[in-house]
């Protein structure tokens, strides 16, 4: 019952920010999950005769350069770039808020371990080392992910450490300490509900510059391969024929952006919902 | 540190799948000539020794040979320099002529509609992918006015500078909104405080008070945030110059990247590398001069 009322009334203090960014990024899923049944065409059926067509009645976006149905490819892309992006973020979350967990609360030298290697992984410009590490796995959705987590548990390690150390000081913790319970226990109960707040905000700013970084590999040729459709792969492979056929670049940047503005809403949101 | 990031870059290419000798040697190659490519590349000696002597001629400023093009490394980096100089000045000019003007217009409005929309183009610059603003930009701009060249950099001075003004413009949309957002912030707490309020009551004028205490004072943080975007700015180098083909480092490491020319990626990691830790370096003396407080650790 108050656990209830204390839900609603956090609900009710959601600033409006929230509602719209959730509600832009919820109509994004809902088209990732019915592509099939949205899309006109398969994306991936080629009609070399009739490529670079204008928008029609048929092709409301037009056709790409091989002659596929643009919005076709723009509707089955984002179950490409929503969930790796998603996957991409909250990897180096969960993994991030464990290690700050554990590095917070048991110190010594398991803080100092996972402490060091943070220091390591943050001296590197992460982007950079990105390429590397997708040359070194090969091209492809799974070399992207691995290469994302390896080098964005950092900064969650580091925030959640710290609430950590703040939390394991008051008087609960140290009661429960005294009283016997399992380490495991005070983490999950006492310490978990308590710091997971920090993680949150930080996860959808997180989600933009993954799916923003997945789309820009992909746009150097270096990201999701081809003949898949993602957006950034589609712009790359347009940009030749801008001059003529502007809508088949110009459309799937706009998903993009839009779809990164909500989620920057939704942070934001819940960023200031929590001062 | 930066040691540190050559051994792994280093060995991540050494365990990429692929033989580099077939690469260097082509499909057709007989196991005797493999081998004597192995030997001319180095590659048949233990994974230390070669880390070693790829160090050693690295402080010589020898990187190698491209697998590609045969060219040395360091000539085919000497060579894409000159355009991303230009490039990356251009840009962080007009990221100081973006950030200052709109975070003090922010800060001192603060609620006001315009902050807001500040604010809002911030939150879109943000979500904006930089090759997706290039290629928009060519298109809305660079096409219809003709003012801009659609690509290459350019033989004199004057052409380089109009190549690289539109990639710099967007690398300075992606790059603005962090800084005006911590900008805004600490102008905001800097108008708040006793000396802030100390000057005002002396009669000194708003614009004086902004120029002589608040820059000054929100220059610290603002140098710290700056710097950080070293890692988005390096990146961005690589999509712009591959969006405006413009013959840049950014540009090697991508077409390095793409054909597996494993010695050319190591050159360019290592510049990059290099280029991050000279920046932190850079920002931490100069917060240092700024601020009498603060003290560099070795």
């Amino acid at each position: 019952m108050s656990a209830s009322l204390r839900a609603r009334a956090r609900a009710s203090a959601l600033p409006t920010k929230v509602w719209i960014g959730a509600g832009i990024v919820l109509l994004f899923m809902l088209i990732a999950l019915c592509a099939p049944l949205l899309a006109p065409f398969d994306p991936l059926a080629l009609d070399p005769v009739n490529r670079l067509q204008a928008p029609s009645s048929l092709h409301w976006l037009g056709s790409d350069e091989l002659g596929r149905d643009s919005l076709s490819r723009l509707l089955y892309a984002s179950r490409i770039d929503l969930p790796i992006g998603l996957i991409c973020a909250l990897l180096p979350a969960v993994i991030g808020t464990f290690l700050g967990l554990i590095a917070g609360y048991f110190g010594s030298w398991v803080d100092a371990l996972i402490m060091r290697l943070a220091d390591i992984v943050q001296a590197f410009p992460s982007y950079i080392l990105i390429i590397s590490l997708v040359v070194a796995f090969g091209q492809g959705a799974t070399s992207i992910v691995a290469a994302f987590t390896l080098l964005g548990w950092v900064i969650y390690a580091r925030l959640v450490r710290t609430e950590v150390i703040r939390v394991r000081s008051l008087a609960y913790i140290q009661a429960a300490e005294t009283a016997g319970l399992p380490s495991g226990r005070i983490l999950m109960h006492h310490v978990v509900p308590n710091v997971i707040g920090q993680t949150i905000v930080y996860v959808p700013s997180d989600i933009v510059f993954a799916t923003l970084g997945l789309a820009a590999f992909s746009f150097l040729g270096l990201g999701i391969p081809v003949p898949t459709a993602e957006w950034g792969g589609m712009i790359a492979a347009v940009q030749p024929y801008i001059r003529t056929q502007w809508w088949l670049a110009a459309a799937p940047g706009l998903l993009i952006v839009l779809y990164g503005f909500g989620l920057s809403l939704l942070g934001e949101g819940l960023e200031e919902a929590q001062r | 540190m930066l040691l540190s990031i050559v051994l792994v870059v280093f060995l991540l290419l050494k365990v990429t799948p692929g033989d580099p000798a077939r690469n260097v040697a082509g499909l057709r190659a007989s196991p005797e000539e493999l081998a004597q490519v192995r030997t001319e590349l180095g590659i048949d000696r233990p994974i230390l020794v070669q880390y070693w002597n790829y160090l050693s001629h690295a402080v010589q400023g020898d990187l190698g040979y491209s697998y590609k093009s045969r060219e040395t490394v360091t000539a085919m980096i000497g060579a894409r320099v000159a355009a991303t100089v230009w490039l990356v000045s251009v840009a962080i000019v007009m990221v100081l002529l973006i950030t200052i003007p709109l975070a003090i217009i922010a800060a001192t409005r603060q609620g006001h509609a315009i902050d807001h929309a500040i604010r809002i183009a911030g939150l879109l610059g943000l979500s904006m992918p930089a090759f997706w603003v290039g290629v928009m930009l060519l298109l809305l701009i660079a096409l219809p006015t003709g003012w801009f060249p659609a690509g290459g950099f350019g033989e004199s001075p004057r052409e380089h500078l109009r190549s690289v003004i539109l990639p710099a413009l967007t690398l300075a949309i992606g790059m603005a909104p962090v800084p005006i957002r911590s900008l805004r912030a600490s102008i905001i707490a800097i108008l708040a405080t006793d000396y802030v309020a100390t000057a005002r009551s002396l009669g000194i004028p708003g614009g004086r008070i902004i120029r002589r205490f608040v820059l000054r004072n929100a220059a610290v943080p603002f140098i710290t945030v700056f710097a950080l975007e070293i890692g988005f700015l390096l990146f961005g180098t690589a999509v712009v110059e591959t969006t405006f083909a413009l013959p840049g480092v950014g540009q090697g490491l991508v077409l390095a990247a793409r054909g597996r020319d494993l010695p050319a990626i190591q050159g360019y990691t290592l510049l990059f590398a290099t280029l991050a830790v000279v920046v932190y370096l850079l920002a931490d003396i100069l917060t240092a001069l700024l601020d009498p407080r603060v003290e560099i650790d070795s």
